[in-house]
């Protein structure tokens, strides 16, 4: 059985680890043949997390910690994950900060390893079996008890981590993969950052972040956001240049077969030029190319609802919105489209308390766990 | 936030067919949402170091087979994995792009649009008929008539149905300001019934603008300080100084280094003027000269007005809001009959030994000046001056013809070495009785031995 020939031999190759290397890499005793080998019943928390079912993956955690189903350090650590993130999806805070206080305040502490338990994990190079997002959530959490300040301190801290010890590693020492991931989760603390500053209108502060960013990764979508964030504070000239620079790095790397997101991303970017310039017309125009590509693009749909009514159809604005909602409903319920196909029942009838009790009803039967029922204003 | 606004006034039997629904309709804005709460399932399902080993990197995309990192969603996935999974990695951002109505009413300021969507309901079970609908906007000073369908009047609005419109407004207008929406309508019972609803609202001042006016020879320094009296930040999108006739201005703006290498990016995202909101300020300096005919006299008056400043700014998906100050008045010149220059000065200045400085006296008149009477003044501190006149303290000039010139010699000594200022030369006019000071300063380095 060959260990695999693209991977850089593991750092200790003793003879003894080489072949209980080779004994694990087979497919049907591999600890990682499937999510289920790798932690008990994951495929089923991963399946509810998808399905927006919070509430039964507080239940299964429960159930499983109480049976004592799991039998390995990761494997408390991976439902302790899922159990704060449904907490949180749930909004339910002060609960899901009980959970973090039980474990260690260092994430980074010697039980968290994989060697502090040889006899679990005998050939696990090692390195820590904390799941990134705990880290992440254990920075967000702050936030969501009303301490914004240390949630971004935290978030800062993270980012350092990741970069001091994790993204500065001899490249040889590690794989590809491992590089990539971290890589991804720099952007996403750099992301959650951005966002609060965005949250608190510090604008100067989101362009030097993202700035950076857009230095770093040619990503279209990223160059976009800079747009929006130029928009959203009145900067229509760099709004357009930004989504100019966005629709030639498009044509650049995929010409005319650019994917379906790149071409409505280019086409929204278009829509809401003309909306701000006032060209309702020429923005639903573009909104409608976008949702006949896909006609998933909830964001299309939703900003096409807008613009009819700025064109003083409020009828039709209500009939988009709500036919979304009846043809795709898993992409259109969406907190935003809630609110502001509420509006438009405010304005349009006398007596909107009962569509939206309607509205109300039918969301309470399809809408996940974590859908934030507020949005109704009722 | 639409509102139904207060009824009309007077006794009437609040049973009308009809309602206004009242929404203002400035700018939407783009949603930030702060927790997305997407995720990559590597950061979930996995401990962050697990893929350091290459033998679980290896199986990773087996692992992870039955995930579709897929971009579009497929419509026929009942799932909600899109409010679970990231799709793009910019989706931790929070900024799909999604637009929002206004949700509040907002605050309206002096310079802006107010604009809203107004929406006649008919909410009884009966058509009405030959609908006559005014909307108007009433300030203390005056009434403005935004909608009249009185030529047109709507034919009829059946049971449950609406009539919708949008009215624009420039506030032009500080204070209270109603807008005043009327409809005259025949009802089920053949009755011609009138519904006022009256919607109020008050404008406020979104700047101030304060300006220092400050003369340094010829040039005329304009700094102009504008001050964000509104709950938002404002991108300042154009500030432009409109001079007066025969003046002109140009803008002085900081050189700008970024410590940054130029790149396609750092020219594509220029640094915005954002003004922050309740109480920021934002500092302008405009270098401003005036040039006429020759006529001195006009001179002296055309120039106290210096011009006006036009700015527009933008706030949420550029909104935007116009003002213009009123006429900023410069510093009354008094443009000077003479000017006193050095022409010669020695190269080297001993300690108590005199020396001679060639002075011009320039005439800038149309007339004859002088005859002149020159001397040093005493200084008003209690030190001793540095420099004194050598010789008779008060030396006489004859007279200069009009834009004409005479050039003479001083004799000074100084008593004080190191650096020090030749000052208080006065020139005294013994016919106008004019005294002209400090018309010429000089620092000079005075050696010893």
């Amino acid at each position: 059985m060959d260990a695999p020939e693209s991977e850089s031999p593991p750092v200790s190759s003793s003879p003894i680890t080489s072949i209980s290397a080779s004994a694990v890499d087979d497919p049907l005793s591999s600890p990682y043949a499937s999510l289920n080998s790798h932690c008990h019943d994951l495929s089923a928390l991963q399946d509810l997390a998808c399905r927006g079912a919070w509430r039964t993956i507080l239940d299964k955690v429960a159930r499983s910690r109480s049976l004592s189903l799991l039998s390995r350090p990761h494997e408390h650590l991976i439902y302790l994950t899922f159990n704060v993130l449904a907490l949180v999806k749930l909004r339910r805070f002060a609960d899901a900060q009980q959970e973090f206080e039980t474990l260690d305040d260092d994430l980074g502490s010697k039980q968290y390893l994989f060697e502090s338990f040889p006899d679990q994990y005998p050939n696990q190079k090692p390195g820590s079996m904390v799941p990134f997002a705990l880290r992440w959530l254990h920075a967000h959490l702050p936030f969501t008890l009303g301490d914004r300040q240390l949630s971004l301190d935290r978030l800062y801290v993270l980012l350092h981590f990741i970069r001091d010890t994790k993204l500065s590693r001899n490249r040889d020492s590690v794989t590809e993969i491992s590089i990539d991931l971290w890589k991804k989760r720099e952007t996403f603390v750099i992301n959650s950052i951005v966002s609060h500053h965005l949250t608190l209108k510090e604008f100067k502060v989101c362009l030097y972040l993202l700035k950076s960013e857009t230095g770093k990764t040619e990503d279209p979508f990223m160059v976009s956001k800079l747009g929006y964030v130029q928009m959203q504070y009145g900067d229509l000239e760099g709004a357009k240049r930004s989504f100019e620079l966005v629709e030639k790095m498009v044509e650049k790397s995929e010409g005319e077969d650019a994917n379906l997101n790149l071409k409505n991303l280019v086409g929204r970017n278009k829509a809401l030029i003309y909306l701000v310039g006032k060209d309702y017309v020429s923005a639903v125009r573009e909104y409608e190319e976008c949702m006949e590509r896909d006609a998933s693009d909830f964001v299309a749909i939703n900003n096409k609802a807008l613009c009819l009514m700025y064109l003083r159809d409020l009828s039709d604005s209500i009939k988009v919105l709500e036919s979304a909602l009846e043809r795709v409903p898993t992409v259109a319920l969406n907190e935003t489209l809630v609110v502001n196909l509420c509006s438009m029942y405010e304005l349009a009838y006398v007596n909107h308390a009962d569509i939206k009790k309607t509205l109300s009803t039918w969301i309470a039967r399809v809408a996940p766990d974590d859908f934030d029922t507020s949005c109704t204003r009722i | 936030m639409s509102s139904g606004g207060s009824g009309g006034a007077g006794g009437q039997p609040a049973t009308h067919s009809l309602a206004f629904r009242v929404m203002r309709l400035c700018r939407p804005t783009l949603h930030v949402d702060n927790s997305p709460l997407k995720f990559d399932p590597c950061d979930l399902l996995f401990g962050e170091d697990l893929f350091d080993d290459p033998i679980a990197a290896s199986h990773l995309p087996r692992l992870l087979g039955g995930q579709s990192n897929a971009s579009a969603l497929d419509p026929a996935d009942l799932s909600y994995r899109g409010r679970f999974l990231l799709q793009q990695p910019t989706d931790s951002l929070g900024l799909p792009g999604l637009l929002v109505l206004p949700q509040a009413f907002g605050a309206i300021y002096l310079g802006e649009t107010f604009c809203s969507y107004i929406s006649i309901n008919n909410s009884s079970n009966f058509e009405v008929r030959d609908v006559v609908i005014k909307a108007e906007i009433q300030t203390e000073r005056q009434r403005l008539l935004l909608l009249d369908t009185s030529k047109s009047p709507v034919e009829s609005i059946r049971a449950g149905g609406r009539y919708d419109f949008i009215v624009e407004h420039d506030v032009k207008e500080l204070g209270a300001h109603t807008l005043v929406c009327t409809a005259l309508y025949t009802d089920g019972d053949n009755e011609r019934k009138y519904l006022p609803q009256f919607f109020k609202f008050m404008v406020s001042n979104p700047l101030s603008v304060r300006t220092k006016v400050r003369n340094v020879k010829d040039t005329t320094f304009l700094e102009a300080c504008i001050e964000n009296h509104t709950k938002s930040d404002l991108y300042m999108d154009q500030v432009e100084f409109e001079p007066a006739q025969y003046w002109s201005a140009t803008v002085l703006r900081a050189e700008y280094h970024s410590s940054e290498p130029s790149s396609l990016l750092s020219e594509t995202f220029k640094e915005p003027i954002l003004i922050k909101s309740g109480g920021g300020i934002y500092n302008y300096l405009y270098q401003l000269k005036f040039s006429s005919p020759d006529n001195a006299q006009f001179k002296a008056e055309s120039s106290k007005i210096l011009g006006k400043l036009q700015i527009t700014w933008r706030t949420n998906l550029g909104e935007p809001g116009r003002l213009q100050t009123q006429h900023i008045l410069g510093n009354p010149v008094t443009r000077k009959d003479i000017e006193l220059h050095a022409v010669e000065m020695p190269s080297v200045i001993m300690l108590e030994k005199s020396f001679l400085v060639g002075l011009n006296l320039i005439n800038l008149v149309d007339r004859v000046l002088g005859p002149f009477q020159v001397w040093v003044s005493e200084s008003g501190s209690p030190d001793e001056k540095a420099v004194v006149i050598n010789g008779l303290q008060t030396m006489t000039l004859g007279e200069v013809q009009p834009h004409s010139s005479l050039k003479f010699q001083l004799s000074l000594i100084a008593v004080k070495h190191g650096i020090q200022k030749i000052s208080g030369i006065t020139v005294y006019d013994t016919v106008e009785k004019k005294t002209y000071e400090s018309l010429f300063e000089m620092e000079i380095y005075v050696d010893l031995e």
